[in-house]
């Protein structure tokens, strides 16, 4: 290879996509670290403090799509301050100044502000993709400088963030010259939407693909907007409560029916019955559907419509399916690579069969054989079907399962859910993301250390009994990356046993645990590449002016990562760094 | 801040296969239910976030649950988009949750929707697709099912006793139960609220 010209070398590196490849590229030699740096055209960046804009664009002058990641993942669960962090605005003011060609930005749990919607829509003018998930900050006049303003824009997709609606008319923004959209998303957006300038839209985009629209787009819109745009891959329908009338259900189906392309549907935040039946004729195409917002429909419709899926490869449903919906999930769908059952009933008020039970995985895992990521809200589990699930699909990537009772037990032996998630990891050597719950004590931990040889990421909450199990999980996971916990009785001796992991994880979190102050201190003391931040939001005064005594108090919320640039300087009161 | 014995105990070593001594575990680990006691106010000087502190209170409190912050751990957009989680507010305005025995389902129904017993027995009939649900309301002994409903105090009483009024206040769900089923449940007897 030294014999080649750069531009060969480059060229061969340009076959080369994935991050963790590119990075290894990276480390063979000086050539060769320059080489690639200066034709890397995709950076990811797990956590947005780990590094600065100023270093990327030094070390990466050709980049084009940037991938960054604020929060920390429990933040999902309101567990991190609204004011923690995430700022994207510093990375595209850095980006802006050196005149990065930005083509593609794709943000998750950072905080995005109007104006930093406008400077990025101002100075990048080859920008084609925006990719926003559990984003907020902004609203839709946002929006209108992004539609406005990005004339090569053919991706908009925001996805569950919190957007501040102004109802005004930001897609009247999007120029008539504006063709080339082959993405967009609006569907969290909360406010009426002008469908007039939507239909227009969409009739001047051919090359769109992906609609998803938010609730407040009627039916008679959809059936309009399906007509012009038969070519559609990807449907996001709104809300749907009231039944159509007979017209209207015809002008439906005949407008779905025109959608011979689509394979992926979504929305239906209500749906009634009749609406979605209009929907049956593309359902032996659809590849992915996503149910999990539908609280209404009724289980027998759900199972109608889900035995036409004969190729579903993934699907997001609410648990009102029940375990027989299952077992029709599992006998019709032998394609199932992803399922997710969310809970119904988030109060636990109802004391009836309408959630799902251990019945329905053990059916789920007989009936496809393809499936390799699950994630289960259930009400109960045991042990033999974890046992059984485990032998029917060796081939699970990622298992979460959350029983939505803290603490709960295997319900027919009363006994911990150790051996049961002991099973999943044994069986499964490729996986990757863990999620425990039930009643579950130390061995559970041992066995994730001693078989979980792939695993990236575990959450816990509600588990282990002593340091121990932590400990066996920081020893045995070698590939750990992302490890988050939530109370369970974790202290100081485990937090410090091996400071040095933390150099080949991104983050840890630990809430509700029995880290002290002093601990976390400690950490900080004998790690300065980390960052050890204290989330407390009931004290606002400096943590490290208190006295003594204080070092034993135990620390609410902990997060620590590793970084190149120290201690980041845009944290609120709530957060100190030590 | 006094934290001494009952913390100490929860982080001691303890050997043994798991499955014993489960309950004298399940009261020693930080529990779920203390979680629940610091959280829901217990200890003023805490805020809504669940945290150590408290082992005193150990109060078992089915209906304190959910306050638990971020549990299920359902993302904050899932649960503010949800439409049960909506149902909680509609409540007060006259929607009341229906439940029917072997119905994997839950509907919804607005009872200030509704004139009376009439209208909702037509209207139960029509939710669920069965006929002879609102027969019940009327016509007492002559129906496969039962109709009841869960008032203020939490008691399960008979639908069809009192007068409508009294009925959509007091009303908080309403459950349709087979017949066969109903004489175990604990309803209580006819007359004994005002």
């Amino acid at each position: 290879m030294n014999y080649f010209p750069d531009e060969v070398i480059e060229h061969i590196f340009d076959f080369i996509s994935s991050h963790k490849d590119r990075n290894s590229i990276s480390l063979v030699s000086k050539s060769w670290h320059k080489i690639e740096r200066c034709s890397r055209k995709r950076v990811f960046i797990g956590n947005c403090y780990a590094i600065n804009p100023e270093r990327l664009i030094e070390r990466f002058p050709s980049l084009r799509s940037l991938t960054l990641k604020g929060k920390p993942h429990f933040a999902d669960f309101n567990l991190v301050p609204h004011e923690w962090g995430g700022f994207v605005h510093p990375w595209i003011v850095a980006l802006a100044k050196a005149r990065v060609g930005l083509q593609e930005l794709r943000l998750k749990r950072m905080v995005v502000s109007d104006e930093s919607l406008e400077l990025l829509s101002r100075s990048f003018a080859s920008f084609k993709s925006l990719v926003l998930v559990s984003c907020e900050g902004f609203t839709t006049d946002g929006l209108a400088s992004v539609a406005a303003n990005c004339r090569h824009l053919r991706e908009l997709d925001l996805q569950e963030n919190e957007i501040e609606d102004h109802r005004g008319q930001w897609l009247n923004c999007f120029p008539e010259s504006s063709t080339a959209l082959t993405s967009l998303n609006f569907s969290c957006l909360k406010g009426e939407t002008n469908l007039a300038a939507l239909e227009r839209l969409v009739a001047r985009s051919p090359n769109l693909e992906s609609l998803k629209v938010n609730r407040a787009v009627p039916l008679d819109a959809l059936t309009r907007l399906m007509s012009c745009a038969p070519q559609l891959v990807d449907l996001g329908v709104g809300s749907y409560e009231n039944e159509p009338d007979q017209e209207s259900f015809m002008k439906l189906m005949a407008a779905i029916k025109k959608c011979t392309e689509l394979r992926s549907l979504s929305g239906f935040s209500e749906v009634a019955p009749l609406c979605l039946s209009a929907f049956y004729p593309i359902c032996q195409n659809l590849t992915s559907l996503n149910l999990s917002y539908a609280a209404e429909i009724q289980g027998n419709h759900l199972i109608r419509f889900i035995q036409f899926c004969k190729r579903l490869q993934r699907l997001w449903i609410l648990d009102s399916i029940g375990d027989k919906g299952l077992e029709v999930v599992a006998s019709t769908c032998k394609e199932l690579q992803e399922l997710r059952v969310f809970p119904s009933d988030l109060h636990d008020e109802e004391d009836n069969d309408t959630a799902v039970t251990e019945i329905g995985l053990v059916a789920i895992s007989a009936g496809c054989p393809k499936l390799h990521s699950i994630l289960y809200f259930c009400k109960q589990m045991t042990n033999a079907a974890l046992i059984t699930v485990a032998k029917n699909c060796p081939n699970f990537i990622r298992f979460r399962l959350c029983i939505l009772e803290p603490n709960k037990p295997d319900h027919t032996t009363s006994q911990s859910l150790d051996e049961g998630f002991g099973a999943i990891v044994q069986a499964c050597k490729g996986l990757r993301r863990l999620s425990v719950s039930g009643l579950l004590t130390d061995k559970v931990f041992l066995y994730i250390g001693m078989y979980a040889e792939q695993l990236e990421m575990l959450s816990i909450a509600f588990a282990g009994d002593t340091d121990k199990g932590m400990l066996y999980v920081l020893n045995g996971c070698k590939k750990m990356r992302k490890l988050e916990i939530r109370d369970s009785p974790f202290g100081n001796a485990a937090l410090l046993a091996d400071v040095d992991k933390y150099r080949t994880m991104r983050s840890l979190w630990m809430s509700s645990c029995e880290v002290t102050l002093g601990g976390c201190k400690r950490l900080a003391r004998n790690a300065p590449w980390l960052n050890v931040e204290i989330i407390n939001e009931n004290e606002n005064n400096d943590l490290m002016e208190r006295n003594e005594e204080d070092e034993r108090e135990k620390v609410d919320r902990l997060y620590l990562y590793r970084t190149v640039v120290g201690a980041r300087k845009d944290a609120p009161p709530c957060v100190t760094i030590l | 801040m006094e934290k001494g014995g009952v913390e100490h105990e929860i982080t001691e070593l303890r050997l043994g296969l798991p499955g014993r001594d489960v309950t004298e575990k399940m009261m020693k680990k930080r529990g779920f239910t203390e979680m629940i006691m610091t959280s829901s106010g217990s200890n003023s000087d805490e805020s809504g976030v669940v945290s150590g502190g408290d082992v005193e209170k150990i109060n078992e409190s089915p209906a304190a649950k959910s306050e638990v912050v971020g549990w299920p751990p359902v993302c904050s957009y899932r649960r503010k988009n949800s439409c049960k989680e909506a149902w909680t507010t509609k409540v007060g305005l006259g929607y009341v949750k229906v439940s029917m025995d072997g119905v994997p389902y839950l509907r919804k129904i607005d009872l200030g929707s509704s004139q009376g017993y009439d209208d909702l027995a037509f209207a139960l009939d029509k939710l669920f697709g069965v006929r002879g649900i609102g027969v019940a309301l009327k016509d007492g002994d002559n129906c496969e099912y039962v109709t009841i409903y869960e008032d203020k105090d939490g008691d399960w009483m008979l639908a069809g006793d009192v007068p409508w009024g009294m009925f959509i206040e007091s009303c908080k769900r309403l459950r349709i139960m087979k017949r066969s089923d109903a004489t175990g449940f604990g309803l209580q007897p006819r007359g004994v609220d005002e």
